[in-house]
């Protein structure tokens, strides 16, 4: 199955940010591990947060939250905060039932989300 | 089913991402019911789940075999029915016996998958599953009224 799912990094101080578009199901394991990387890497490994922002993606599937989960659990094991941005109100409400929102901190926006990690 | 309206019913290859194709007709088949836009989302939700795991568990993502999907209203009663043709177990059964915990997956004690049936018990108000020994059908009971949102 081709993903749909494309990936754009950057970094912003403290943190590598990942933009993510489309749909975020099982074909984007490539793109976002990628993604993670490459945002990592940009940030010479100094990134202590990393970003996820979900404003242009419009479909998270079971096997999408399983990414998520990975890419969380790595992060976890480097010692990095994991954070979200524009996430749909369905979407968020999915993060709490999975109590991802426990874990990841969810701002409305990528703006919101850049501007309290430099604070 | 007494009383009830079949909405529609299509058959869809059983080949990943046809859920999508799914979500989106049963979406449109319940166009201008009245359920509010954050149910429907969650109706989206599970049905896309329950017909991933026919896809894949019940049909084995062999494309020849057929998923069923049919909608069905009965007062402010929405139902949709989707069937795989999977054999001895039922998908819903042989997924569904650990609960996912986030915490066990984030420390390597469970997989990060297995996600499927906990969202499509979480989104919609009834999910029953019923079997002829061949034939499995998932059963996604949404009301338009009087559900918490």
């Amino acid at each position: 199955m081709t993903s749909t799912c494309e990936a754009t990094t950057r970094t912003v101080p403290g943190a590598a940010v990942i933009e993510l578009a489309g749909e975020v199901d099982g074909s984007a394991a490539t793109v976002l591990t990628a993604a993670y990387e490459q945002a990592i890497k940009a940030s010479d490994g100094t990134a202590q947060t990393v970003v996820l922002d979900f404003a242009a993606v419009d479909y998270i599937n079971s096997t999408g939250i399983a990414l998520i989960v990975s890419v969380l659990a790595r992060a976890r094991a480097e010692r990095r905060k994991v954070v979200a941005s524009g996430l749909s109100p369905h979407y968020r409400e999915i993060f709490d039932i999975t109590r991802l929102s426990d874990f990841i901190e969810l701002f409305p926006d990528l703006d919101r989300a850049v501007s309290q990690l430099a604070n | 089913m007494t009383n009830a309206t079949r909405l529609v019913a299509f058959t869809l290859a059983s080949e990943p991402g046809n859920e999508r194709l799914a979500l989106a007709r049963v979406a449109e088949s319940v166009a201008g019911l009245g359920l509010p836009a954050a149910r429907l989302e969650r109706l989206k939700t599970a049905v896309a789940e329950a017909t991933m795991n026919a896809i894949e568990h019940g049909n084995g993502n062999r494309a020849e075999i057929p998923v069923e999907v049919e909608v069905t209203q009965n007062g402010d009663q929405i139902t949709v029915a989707i069937t795989d043709q999977g054999g001895i177990e039922a998908p819903a059964n042989n997924q569904g016996n650990e609960e996912p915990d986030l915490l066990k997956k984030l420390e390597g004690a469970q997989a990060p998958r297995g996600w499927g049936l906990f969202l499509i018990r979480n989104m919609v108000d009834a999910m029953d599953v019923t079997t002829d020994g061949q034939r499995h059908t998932i059963l996604l009971t949404m009301r338009t009224e009087g559900g918490s949102t």
